[in-house]
């Protein structure tokens, strides 16, 4: 703890983080300090970082807007000299001991950034400009000027001193997506005897169980997943493999995966799977909302929130507001209640808000504007304000802010489905993409098709690995495992 | 990459297969009283099918045996697959087999 230093944004206690095992990090030369199990991410939100990339073509400050692989705005510079990588996502990036991460695309540095000039004279500045402006009295005269403004990261010069592996598998059920979906489909199919890749983009399985506070089984998630993970590492047919990225599926459902090493030897792997079935439960990415202003440091989706928050017991901000479209905006500014973390006021597009959720936030000790939306923010290197409007233009209020958590509702994870050629049809109900005619030998269960609640998700997992046990000759036997999950 | 059903070995990847062309194209009969045209046909026109192809492959990395392949040139199905010898008699051909 010595060694940690202050980390401001850090709360005294929670979080599936290791408190006795700190890990010496720098940022743009700034020495900082977070504990295993962060992302670079979260570190940087503990340690106070707000701003830490630049926008591609107006050089805006950008913060952290999400926790996970679907990151837009936090792009940076990992590692130096040869094996340097240019624009890592920082919520995938986990922390390492003397990790060194750098800002790109910014000149002198991140807080000061010269580029901004741009965003000053933008109306200077129209789509296609450059074609029209910068030929006389040669494109050579500009060149130099325009490459360095523009572009993201630097590439690297020398040839990849890494090596990376190669493997080819088989197996009977490829899961993709280790959230509690997968984990119970797993389960299942590991269970009946079927050979099963199980397959993480985290470093942990568990999917929301990190960071939603929930419970499955009547036990808290931490230990239904403990629990779980044993029993399938003790199968012998069940492969799990965490920091993969299932990248495509291919014709007849070839699968290729690439797996994030942990040891010096090699870096990469891709493995190519060649599974008889394919269960997609890749969950669902929560969408941000679109008002003028959304890109401030500071903003930052509601889901992500409570990942920082009950993951890696960091706040990213001391006073909150939130502005949603759905329910599951409303377990944030809870979650951030409970953390004595103050929530300035929910921001609900809906004309009807659900009474208890009103009830459980006037209890919380904040309030709701019903039918209102964000119509501005403000704030230099990050959100100080927020302009909350109703729907039909009147001015509601003006709250002072530093987080503004955002949720637009959840999209299913459908890219893998899109791979194999499935097709999509639009929910009413749930405002959303989901799966339509699915490709054979290919079955998705969980967020990833659109099924809300957790108890919902795991039984519709098992009884899609029932169906893949089935279609493969194997009986699965697994009625205890259904009906185990209740929400919070 | 296709995964391939040969009739020997079971199914293997694509990489270990050569691909032979369509199947089933008939030598003339008289081949001295065969026109140009005839002979081109025979020789070089093929159907560029969409849907159910037949077509041969060899399985040059494996059994070395040659092989029919029923497969949706849409999709990539293959319905099925069979040793040529056996094929060589019962065989129609494809449905649009060239005038």
């Amino acid at each position: 703890m010595k060694a940690g230093g202050p980390q401001p944004c850090r709360l005294p206690h929670g979080g599936a983080i290791d408190r006795s095992r700190p890990l010496q990090f720098t940022f743009d030369g700034r020495q900082l300090v977070g504990y295993a199990g962060d992302t670079l991410a979260s570190a940087l939100l503990a340690n106070g970082v707000r701003v830490v990339a630049r926008s591609f073509k107006y050089h805006r400050p950008r913060g952290i807007y999400t926790a996970g692989e679907e990151e837009p705005c936090a792009l940076v510079e990992i590692g130096e000299g040869e094996t340097r990588a240019p624009t890592c996502r920082a919520p995938a990036v986990p922390l390492t001991e003397g990790l060194v991460a750098r800002s790109q695309h910014c000149w002198p540095s991140v807080g000061f950034d010269v580029g901004r000039i741009i965003d000053f004279t933008h109306p200077l500045w129209p789509a296609g400009f450059y074609n029209k402006t910068f030929k006389w009295p040669s494109w050579r005269t500009w060149e130099r000027s325009v490459r360095r403004m523009a572009g993201l990261g630097r590439p690297l010069t020398g040839p990849d001193p890494d090596r990376y592996e190669q493997v080819n598998a088989h197996c009977d059920l490829l899961i993709c997506g280790g959230g509690p979906a997968g984990l119970c489909a797993a389960l299942v199919a590991g269970r009946a005897g079927l050979r099963v890749m199980l397959v993480d983009q985290d470093d942990n399985f568990g999917g929301t169980l990190n960071w939603e506070r929930v419970e499955v089984d009547g036990r808290a998630p931490a230990a239904w997943v403990g629990e779980t993970l044993s029993e399938l590492a003790a199968l012998p047919r069940v492969v799990l493999l965490p920091r993969t990225v299932a990248a495509g599926i291919y014709d007849h459902n070839v699968v290729t995966l690439a797996e994030r090493s942990q040891v010096k030897d090699w870096r990469e792997c891709l493995w190519t799977v060649r599974p008889r079935h394919i269960l997609l439960t890749a969950g669902a990415i929560e969408q941000g909302l679109i008002f003028p202003g959304n890109d401030r440091p500071g903003i930052m989706l509601a889901g992500s929130v409570r990942h920082y928050l009950n993951r890696f017991a960091v706040v990213p901000g001391r006073r909150a507001v939130i502005a949603t479209n759905n329910d599951s905006g409303y377990q944030t500014a809870f979650d951030l209640a409970d953390r004595g973390i103050e929530v300035a006021a929910v921001v609900d597009l809906r004309e009807r808000v659900d009474p208890t959720l009103e009830q459980r936030l006037s209890d919380a000790g904040t309030g709701v504007y019903s039918a209102a939306r964000i119509a501005s923010t403000g704030g230099s290197k990050g959100i100080s304000r927020a302009t909350v409007q109703h729907r039909n233009g009147r001015r509601l209020a003006r709250l002072d802010c530093d987080l503004l958590a955002v949720s637009g509702g959840w999209a299913p994870r459908v890219h893998l489905l899109a791979h194999a050629g499935g097709g999509l049809r639009f929910d009413d109900a749930t405002q959303s993409f989901l799966p339509d005619r699915l490709p054979p030998g290919i079955s998705v269960a969980g967020s990833a098709n659109g099924t809300a609640g957790l108890g919902a998700a795991l039984q519709e997992a098992a009884g899609a690995a029932r169906g893949a046990c089935a279609a493969l000759g194997v009986d699965a036997e697994i009625e205890e495992l259904a009906g185990l999950a209740t929400d919070e | 990459m296709l995964r391939i059903p040969c009739p020997y070995c079971g199914v293997r990847d694509q990489s270990e297969f050569q691909f032979g062309g369509e199947a089933a194209l008939v030598r003339p009969a008289a081949p001295e009283a065969a026109s140009d045209s005839e002979w081109a046909d025979y020789l070089f026109y093929r159907n560029n099918v969409k849907g159910v192809h037949l077509e041969r492959w060899l399985h040059s990395f494996g059994c070395r045996q040659w092989f029919l392949v029923e497969r949706d040139t849409v999709s990539h199905e293959i319905r099925s697959s069979r040793p040529l010898a056996e094929a060589v008699d019962s065989d129609a051909g494809n449905s649009g087999e060239p005038e």
